[in-house]
């Protein structure tokens, strides 16, 4: 069944020496959905997706991803990473940023499409540090998907950008959905979690809840989806 | 001017060099470290350079300088016959012979003594206390065997440089590999750290980009920079500086590649120890110093106390340093064993340092 599943996660647990960063999460990612991963500041997000994408092995648990248990080097073809940072090269421009992601991943065709999607064709020449922050977290999503990954985990993209970009953003997420991509979107504004099909809540690096904004609303007991999650996370953690 | 807030600074300053122990050891022990090497470099038990002598004066005195050189301290002396003398100077076993000629002693009758010193010559350092221990000897013997004072003129030739040679020929070769060498790792190092620090590495990491094809495509990218870098300091060395080459320029131009692509390697792998730029720089006295005093650029070798030769034995930079006075001073071809060690031991380091570069990616990481 696993294999309807863009990514599995089963009783996964992480620690980096005596910190527990996940303890015990059992998550799915249906294939083409927006899933939200919503969590405070060190709740196990980024850890999690690190986790996803290979560049961390669970102690004990499974990982699935596309239908192979990772960390697995021929699944990454398949995945796109937005880091947290824009992590990009600042002396070249946002094309040869791009051309070289693109280059690695095997998908040189890719470039223009992926600048025109982030409105970037047009800056495609301006070296990267001369950018304002907002056009280097486009420039860094298009490095992301310049090789139309199956998966694209999207850790905090939303973060430190004005609020009529991240309207932009979420438009090119659903975009991307409708073409048949799936994504992981980690976040911690509550006001993100209603543009996704379905969310995680964690805390402590433990699931609290899973499933649509609306489950979440019933589940919480509330109309606004901070207080449930606010709800959710005292009545675990007591 | 506020003395609370220029306090601020300071204070600050030293809370940040608290927590990071690594600055503060380097501050207080490189320079011990540095300066002790110096101090047992120079005055420690240097061994004394082997010298060769050839004896075939017929008379009394050539056996007893002789007799007066082997109980000096500056040099070790062997009994060497006339025929095999050269050949044990190419070789490297002899830094030196002294030849004695049949009519020896009846020239010290005339007033004036012409023994044959012989030198290799291909390093300036080793010649003084050859010469020094020799006009010891000379000056009181000669006067108490002959009962008159004597010239001393001893009849001095040279195997390679010579007389033509002057200071920048003996050390320019070995610099034209060692600013490449020193250059290529400072670039290295800080890019490759720059990497880790704005996240690509991480993107990199989380693509289908295997470790070995980081550590190759970063070291083809700097090998090339390099090699421009090389052909510019080669062509002002021979060229403007007239640094004089008995070798093959292309000869010396390969063994500038090996050293860059050594320094290369060199820089990726110690990047996996550094956190920052500021820690990626203290490598130098770290490890660029050393390997500058222990390389025979400016000490030879050979006159290292015994300890820090069995040091110098094992460093790439003394192979490499050795390999261009090959080429450039002694005229040396591929044919030469010398050579052949000197680069073998330069590219098994880079190769070393390839594998161990991509194997200690993975783990700095997570």
């Amino acid at each position: 069944m696993s294999d309807t599943y863009a990514v599995n996660l089963d009783d996964v647990s992480k620690s980096f020496g005596a910190f527990k960063a996940l303890n015990g999460v059992t998550l799915r990612v249906r294939q083409g959905e927006i899933y939200g991963l919503l969590g405070p500041n060190g709740a196990g997000k980024t850890t999690l997706i690190r986790l996803i994408c290979g560049l961390l092995e669970a102690q004990a648990g499974k990982v699935t991803v596309l239908g192979q248990k990772m960390p697995n080097v021929s699944v990454l073809r398949h995945i796109g990473y937005m880091t947290q940072q824009a992590a990009l090269y600042p002396a070249i421009s946002v094309e040869e940023n791009v051309s070289f992601f693109a280059a690695i991943n095997g998908a040189e065709e890719g470039v223009r499409e992926a600048l025109e999607l982030v409105q970037l064709w047009d800056r495609r020449g301006s070296v990267v540090a001369t950018l304002s922050g907002g056009m280097r977290q486009r420039c860094s999503l298009a490095c992301a998907l310049v090789h139309k990954p199956e998966l694209l985990l999207l850790d905090e993209p939303t973060v430190g950008i004005d609020p009529q970009l991240r309207v932009q953003f979420w438009d090119y997420f659903r975009r991307l959905a409708a073409a048949g991509t799936t994504l992981v979107v980690s976040s911690h504004v509550m006001d993100e979690a209603d543009r996704c099909q379905r969310l995680g809540l964690i805390q402590y690096g433990r699931l609290l809840a899973e499933g649509s904004p609306a489950d979440i609303r019933a589940q919480g007991g509330s109309r606004n989806l901070e207080d449930a999650f606010l709800a959710l996370a005292g009545s675990k953690g007591s | 001017m506020s003395g609370h807030r220029v306090r601020a600074i300071t204070r600050r300053l030293l809370q940040g060099f608290r927590r990071d122990r690594r600055t503060l050891a380097l501050l207080f022990v490189a320079p011990i470290v540095i300066l002790g090497l110096l101090g047992y470099l120079m005055r420690g038990s240097t061994s004394a350079p082997s010298v060769g002598i050839v004896n075939e004066d017929t008379g009394p005195l050539g056996a007893a300088v002789a007799d007066s050189l082997r109980h000096s301290t500056r040099i070790t002396t062997s009994d060497v016959s006339a025929a095999d003398a050269d050949a044990r100077l190419r070789d490297g076993s002899l830094v030196a012979y002294i030849r004695f000629p049949p009519d020896f002693t009846q020239q010290s009758q005339g007033g004036n003594v012409a023994p044959e010193v012989h030198l290799e010559g291909s390093q300036p350092g080793e010649d003084t206390p050859v010469i020094q221990a020799l006009q010891q000897s000379m000056i009181s013997l000669a006067s108490q065997v002959t009962g008159r004072t004597v010239r001393f003129a001893p009849r001095i030739e040279y195997l390679y440089g010579g007389s033509s040679y002057d200071t920048l020929d003996y050390f320019g070769a070995a610099f034209v590999g060692l600013i490449v060498f020193f250059l290529v790792f400072v670039i290295t190092i800080v890019s490759f750290l720059n990497e880790r620090s704005q996240g690509t590495l991480e993107r990199l990491m989380a693509s289908p980009l295997r470790r070995g094809e980081i550590v190759l495509g970063y070291m083809l990218g700097f090998t090339v920079l390099a090699l421009v870098q090389a052909v510019e300091v080669l062509v002002f060395a021979l060229a403007v500086l007239k640094i004089q080459n008995h070798g093959s320029v292309f000869l010396i131009f390969g063994m500038e590649a090996l050293m860059a692509i050594a320094a290369v390697n060199l820089g990726i792998f110690l990047s996996m120890f550094a956190r920052s730029e500021f820690q990626a720089v203290q490598f130098i006295p770290l490890v660029i110093v050393p390997q500058f005093l222990l390389s025979g650029i400016i000490f030879p070798v050979s006159s290292e106390p015994k300890a820090l030769q069995y040091v110098s034995d094992v460093l790439p930079l003394t192979y490499a340093v050795n390999g261009m006075r090959d080429i450039m001073v002694k005229g040396a071809d591929l044919g030469s064993p010398g050579l052949q060690l000197d680069a073998a031991v330069v590219a098994a380091f880079a190769i070393l340092l390839i594998a161990a570069g991509s194997a200690t990616l993975r783990r700095r990481l997570a």
